[in-house]
């Protein structure tokens, strides 16, 4: 990205009043998340979400869903955060704070088909770290949700260019970074991380946003980067996509994020692909439902 | 699909300790079972939808795990059991638990057989496969296209696939030919594939446009038309007969659904053996929906396309492994 294309997104992001300004709920949640486990009080968390209904009816939905492991009904956030605790409730709250980001209106990308895409990574990214014993899976959770920010500011700042360029990548079947590229000089990564600056995620969070197109790319968190690269790579191959079908084939293990994420995970030389695929198209059921429920809520 | 019945008579049945060792590497049950099923699943149905895949390559993710419960419970009835623990139980400990699991199996794949069984599968062909192999073979002087059908049961497999690539011809095969080997164990099911008349099960996803452009009513049924009938050619084969195996030559795409899983390892190993030499360096092979090759061989690549997953075939290296 040029340095004048960076100075115009940064213009046009200063202006908006309404995004791309956290969710005043979540900056807060986001500082806890990075407290030692000793420290966190559930009761601080769910007074926290109570104080936006909406959001936390939202939660409430959400912790109902089979996807976060619940079998019995909770009627309260108190009640989703002692079964769920403090790590999966966060982890809907933030997932129902994504979902309060997007604008309304008429856009080329569907909203509900972005959230999907999002919440589908995140599961993956979750149950990927889990099954190659990958650091904490809650975090790469919230990597996977929020890896895509920067499409979201696109959408936001250059309405009309975004159109455009969505066009051209549904037309030729072809990802969307590589579409942005092409039309707008810079990707949402370039713009997304604008959007963690701003926003001051924490460094590992704001790796992931800048090059989950390119893992070798990251400095310090290279690792929860390329985990994050290859699960939206099977997200979107296999049905998470962005409402149109990349037309190519791909094979994850000559992605730069195979190499990388190899280096901090051995195991994953062996690990079985074709089982992990499968397992993904058990939640497809689940997150189409799910979105359906709570949008717009 | 091949008839399991008869092919355990000409394969080596999966050995006991083969279950036994597959039992060992089941893994503890995770994530959550799918719409429609209340409450986590059964650790069992885990047990058991885990020792398929480990013996038979076919995997049923959370959400269909409520359609393998129906198959055993269907099993269960047949053999008078009363809970998925002592079906369990019957599947691993019994001497009689690899008859069991075939049983089990041929539940699993019944119904599968129709025209257009796996649309993901069929438009990756058509979008991105067959492109990329027409790029490749662009340099060859033979402009010809060779696909395999092994397991092609009573033939709704190899007509689909003649249907699909006459469909390209004005298009991306225009001044190429090509011709489709459709191969199955058993000669009843052969017999009905050259008849090439089918009822309304087998052709409920059939599309009015490939019904009227591709069928002629016989009756109550539809019959595959002359004109995609011939470029299908169909004989008995054995996949575990190496003579037989051995004479099928210059093949760009290999479609072998739901048959390997009757395999145990060391024959399906063979088997992939063969296909390996069978097809052209650039050649593709195509499993059923959840089926994987995991642990049976590094001399195919999995490859995602849209919505659907294929095998590509390595380069082997000097040293005798292959190359990503």
């Amino acid at each position: 990205m040029t340095t004048a294309t960076k100075q115009v997104l940064m213009e046009r992001m200063e202006g908006l009043r309404q995004i791309p300004a956290i969710p005043a709920v979540l900056t807060p949640l986001l500082r806890y998340r990075q407290q030692p486990a000793e420290q966190l009080d559930a009761h601080k968390v769910t007074d926290l979400l109570a104080q936006d209904k909406a959001l936390a009816a939202q939660c409430l939905q959400m912790a109902n869903s089979p996807l976060f492991g619940r079998w019995r009904r909770v009627d309260s956030l108190r009640g989703a955060a002692v079964s769920l605790g403090f790590h999966h409730l966060s982890d809907i709250a933030m997932s129902c704070g994504v979902l309060n980001l997007l604008p309304g209106g008429t856009s080329e990308l569907d909203p509900i088909v972005f959230w999907e895409h999002s919440l589908g990574c995140a599961l993956v990214c979750r149950h990927f770290a889990r099954k190659i014993n990958f650091g904490d899976p809650s975090k790469a959770y919230l990597a996977g949700l929020l890896h895509d920010l920067g499409i979201i500011v696109n959408l936001w700042v250059l309405p009309k260019e975004f159109r455009g360029t969505y066009e051209l990548a549904r037309r030729e079947g072809i990802p969307l970074h590589e579409a942005e590229q092409k039309s707008l000089g810079f990707t949402h990564c370039d713009s997304g991380q604008l959007l963690a600056e701003h926003w001051e995620l924490s460094p590992e969070l704001a790796e992931v946003v800048t090059h989950h197109h390119n893992p070798p790319g990251s400095l310090n968190h290279t690792g929860l980067v390329a985990l994050v690269q290859l699960a939206d790579l099977l997200c979107r191959m296999r049905g998470f996509n962005y409402g149109y079908i990349e037309e190519r084939q791909v094979n994850l293990l000559e992605e730069s994020g195979f190499a990388v994420l190899a280096q901090h995970c051995p195991s994953l030389r062996e690990f079985d692909w074709a089982r992990l695929t499968f397992e993904m198209d058990s939640y497809m059921d689940d997150v189409h439902s799910l979105v359906r429920a709570i949008y717009p809520s | 699909m091949l008839d399991p019945a008869s092919l355990t008579a000409t394969s080596k049945p999966a050995a006991t300790p083969l279950v036994r060792n597959a039992v060992r590497m089941i893994t503890a049950p995770q994530m959550r079972p799918g719409t429609g099923v209340v409450g986590p699943p059964e650790p069992d149905l885990v047990r058991i939808r885990d020792l398929i895949y480990q013996v038979a390559g076919i995997f049923h993710p959370e959400n269909k795990l409520c359609l393998l419960q129906e198959r055993c419970n269907r099993r269960m009835k047949e053999i008078q059991i009363a809970t998925l623990r002592e079906y369990c139980e019957c599947l691993i400990l019994r001497p009689a638990g690899q008859a069991e699991l075939i049983a089990l199996l041929n539940e699993i794949t019944i119904g599968e057989t129709c025209f257009f069984r796996n649309q993901p599968h069929l438009d990756a062909l058509r979008q991105i496969v067959i492109p990329r192999i027409l790029e490749t073979k662009a340099k060859f002087p033979f402009r010809r296209l060779r696909l395999w059908s092994a397991g092609c049961s009573t033939g709704e497999e190899p007509y689909t696939l003649s249907m699909l690539l006459m469909e390209e011809t004005s298009r991306r095969l225009k001044d190429w030919t090509f011709e489709i080997l459709a191969t199955d164990l058993n000669e009843r099911s052969l017999v009905h594939a050259r008849n090439a008349v089918y009822g309304s099960y087998s052709t409920r996803n059939l599309t009015a446009y490939y019904r009227l452009k591709y069928f002629i009513p016989v009756g109550e049924q539809l019959q595959v038309n002359p004109a995609a009938r011939a470029s299908v050619t169909f004989s008995r084969i054995n996949l575990s007969d190496d003579a037989r195996m051995t004479f099928m030559r210059s093949i760009d795409i290999v479609f072998c659904c739901n048959v390997l899983i009757y395999f145990d390892l060391a024959s399906k190993r063979r088997v992939i053996q063969h296909f390996y030499n069978n097809l052209l360096p650039h050649g593709y092979l195509f499993l059923g929906h959840s089926e994987s090759l995991y642990g049976v061989s590094d001399d195919f690549r999995l490859v995602h396309l849209p919505g659907a997953t294929a095998y590509v075939k390595t380069e082997r290296t000097p040293a005798g492994g292959s190359s990503i």
